[in-house]
């Protein structure tokens, strides 16, 4: 496959002499491998769309878990090696309800991307003498998305511990793709159904297979009702709504 | 029965034992100061009675008369202090009527430093006892358990530091009545103010030879309350009524008698 | 007759046992607190008198802080203690900026003031906390603390050495305990309502100089924080000092 480059790609936290970290930008390779997740932030709430790659007709699908809640208030999507998700929203958790603990409030969507991210650098030592406590970085990537006293945002968080507040994210396989469709499609008074409709529109777009409700799934966070996963049947109603409104455009 | 009862001392010992609190008595946690001057000598006490952290009294008295010319001022437990000086002062009017003359200091040092020795320091008294008798004018104090001091100046109580600090600077042999005075003042205010277990105001008594004994009850008053910023008079009806019942205790009864035009004698 | 005991049948009596001498880590600084909370203010109020024992330390002691964003604390008893706690809610807070980006709410000070002194469950901080601010609704609130984190929202709380003196005249005074409304002729209760400013500020005056008549720990002067949604502001009142 590649060339050997260097002793560099070895040490996960070995610069290279023209100053990368091989081992990093790998991960996020691995993340271009994963399937398509989509969100789009609405002043009304923020959207997460995944795509579930049901590689068999075997696979019980319900078993494909992309979409998890941290709290009642924040959840994210993930792309790329989603076992390492699990250490990252369990960690998001800990932080979630320790600030609960400590403050008595709910945890700001920022602090806790931020936490999450913190955990991201723990391939090396800390700083101040952690311990390492991973072998490798990430393979996987966030959209974490959440509603606070600022308001619905989206966060995507990387492997690298860098992330970054978006309107409207893609990560995945077919990030470029449907990246380029939200720039299109995406405007500031975009509202939680027609964010609902774009995501599933973008997403059967990029996906390879045929777009149903047992190959995607969504879920929202709104003030009103915090975090939820959308039932199959209810993504099922909002796939034949899309269908209806591109004949209506044909 | 004569003296003090000591029936429910093993009993009480045995109750502490056991973890039964001992009741605390009120403690004159005091400064008391005495000075000689030419021609006589000085005592002074703060006003200060304490329980604890909490003031007992805002005014109480700590100097004692013994005898008309003969007084003491009196720290430690105020009970004590109280007991033992009336004690004494019964005791010194006996003597001097048996023996025809006027008491002496000294006889009243002797009795209280005895008595208080036999009680080997339970009862805690911690005197300065001045006056004048027909040889002169005399200071000196005694504690607790029976010792007795002699000196020109003389501290006592908890604010005995502070008050000590101003009679070792300022003290001088040649003090006049207003001196010694002004002196003994400021050594209980010096108390007053740092001591924490005084407080309150200045009691001063005066002692020259030749002359009646003065006390000057509240000589200096500086710590005078301010007006409170409101008032807390409950208006009528503010005391919840729980039950009422009325009483008859006598019966009134009303009649009205008519009458003719009164019979008068002729 | 009874047989009487005299005294010298106890001069005997010696203590054999041995008397232990060893470090006590604490102490008693005195001084008191107060805290009432308003419709749109709070505030709260300490003497300026450290001591220990029947000495004074100082006369001119703050011991009641705005520790930013709109709280105010103070933590009576040790004073070593008291600063401890203080600096470390201090420390604290500035973390909770550097991490969260906004300003500490009042019910999150009083939850993570808890986790501070839960922290020395077994070595406590040896203090009565009490805090003041504003709400999320405006409303004023404090909130007092047991040395060990156990804690209350309340209208109001005295805390320190002679919260035993001033408790019962706040029941009565800002609670309306034991008072009817003197039109029903005792029999209902008087209604409770909130007290301005300047009514609270008078109670508070008349606390601390009422506690320095009766309370040798109390004295010298007064200080009295208040806060509103604008921010906080002090006054001092000079209390008597004997």
């Amino acid at each position: 496959m590649f060339l050997t480059r260097s002793e560099y790609d070895r040490g996960v936290s070995t610069f290279s002499p023209e100053g990368r970290l091989f081992q990093v930008e790998y991960s996020m390779e691995a993340i271009k491998l994963g399937s398509t997740a989509i969100g789009i932030a609405t002043s009304e709430g923020v959207v997460l769309g995944v795509e579930k790659r049901v590689t068999s007709s075997l696979l019980e699908s319900d078993s494909v878990e992309k979409i998890m809640e941290i709290d009642r208030h924040i959840g994210c999507a993930m792309s790329g090696l989603t076992a390492d998700a699990r250490s990252m929203i369990d960690h998001a958790r800990v932080s979630s309800v320790t600030h609960d603990l400590h403050y008595n409030e709910s945890i700001g969507v920022e602090s806790l991307t931020q936490s999450v991210c913190d955990l991201a650098l723990r391939f090396g030592e800390g700083a101040s003498g952690e311990k390492r406590l991973m072998s490798r970085p990430f393979g996987v990537a966030l959209l974490i998305a959440g509603v606070d006293e600022n308001g619905p945002q989206l966060y995507h968080a990387e492997p690298s511990g860098t992330f970054y507040r978006y309107d409207a994210k893609a990560i995945g396989s077919g990030s470029e793709g449907a990246q380029a469709e939200l720039q299109n499609e995406y405007h500031s008074s975009l509202t939680l159904k027609e964010a609902e409709l774009l995501v599933l529109k973008i997403l059967k777009q990029v996906m390879e297979e045929k777009l149903d409700s047992t190959n995607a799934q969504l879920a929202s966070v709104t003030k009103e009702e915090g975090f939820k996963i959308y039932a199959d049947s209810k993504t099922a109603e909002i796939i034949q709504e899309l269908k209806e409104s591109e004949i209506d455009e044909d | 029965m004569a003296g003090l009862s000591f029936e429910n001392y093993q009993r009480n010992q045995f109750l502490a034992a056991k973890g039964h609190g001992v009741p605390k008595a009120t403690s004159t946690g005091t400064t008391i100061v005495g000075c000689k001057f030419k021609g006589g000598v000085v005592i002074a006490a703060d006003t200060r009675a304490t329980s604890g952290p909490i003031v007992a009294d805002k005014n109480c008295e700590k100097l004692h008369r013994l005898s008309p010319k003969i007084w003491c001022a009196g720290a430690g437990t105020a009970a004590d202090t109280e007991m033992v000086t009336a004690l004494i002062s019964s005791n010194l009017e006996l003597h001097s009527m048996s023996t025809s003359r006027a008491p002496r200091v000294v006889t009243a040092l002797t009795m209280l430093k005895q008595h208080l020795f036999k009680y080997q320091g339970h009862i805690g008294a911690y005197l300065i006892v001045a006056g004048v008798d027909p040889t002169g004018s005399h200071l000196f104090s005694v504690q607790a358990h029976g010792s007795t001091d002699i000196g020109f100046y003389q501290s006592l109580g908890s604010g005995s530091l502070a008050a000590m600090a101003v009679l070792e600077s300022n003290w001088h042999e040649d003090l006049d009545k207003e001196g010694a005075m002004k002196l003994c003042s400021d050594a209980i205010q010096a108390g007053i103010w740092n001591d924490l277990g005084s407080g309150s105001n200045v009691d001063l008594c005066v002692m020259e030879v030749g002359k009646d004994a003065v006390l000057y009850r509240n000589h200096l008053t500086p710590n005078v309350r301010e007006q409170k910023a409101s008032s807390y008079k409950f208006a009528r009806g503010t005391t919840a009524i729980l039950k009422e019942d009325i009483f008859k205790l006598i019966d009134v009864e009303e009649e009205t008698i008519h009458s003719e035009a009164m019979e008068v004698d002729a | 007759m009874a047989q009487t005991t005299v005294a010298s049948e106890y001069s005997s009596e010696v203590h054999a046992e041995p008397i232990e001498h060893r470090f006590n880590p604490y102490s008693d600084n005195g001084g008191t607190i107060l805290g009432i909370a308003g419709e749109d203010f709070a505030v709260l109020a300490g003497d300026t008198r450290q001591s220990e024992g029947y000495s004074i330390q100082s006369r001119s002691m703050s011991k009641v802080f705005d520790v930013g964003d709109n709280i105010l604390m103070s933590a009576n008893g040790f004073a070593a203690d008291g600063d401890a706690l203080v600096k470390a809610f201090q420390n604290q807070l500035k973390w909770y900026h550097f991490n969260h980006n906004k300003e500490l709410s009042i019910h999150s000070a009083a939850r993570l003031t808890q986790q501070l002194l839960y922290g020395k469950r077994f070595f406590p901080y040896y203090v009565h906390t009490i805090l003041a601010g504003v709400d999320e609704e405006g409303k004023g609130a404090v909130y007092s603390f047991d040395p060990v984190g156990s804690y209350e929202r309340e209208q109001c709380r005295a805390g320190g050495a002679a919260a035993s003196l001033i408790m019962p005249f706040l029941d009565n005074q800002v609670n309306f305990k034991n008072q009817m409304d003197p039109s029903s002729n005792g029999t209902k209760k008087k209604e409770l309502r909130y007290l301005s400013l300047q009514e609270v500020v008078n109670l508070v005056k008349d606390a601390f100089s009422s506690a320095t008549e009766r309370h040798i720990n109390v004295g010298d002067a007064l200080q009295i924080v208040i806060v509103t949604k604008d921010g906080a502001r002090t006054e001092y009142h000079s209390l008597k000092k004997d």
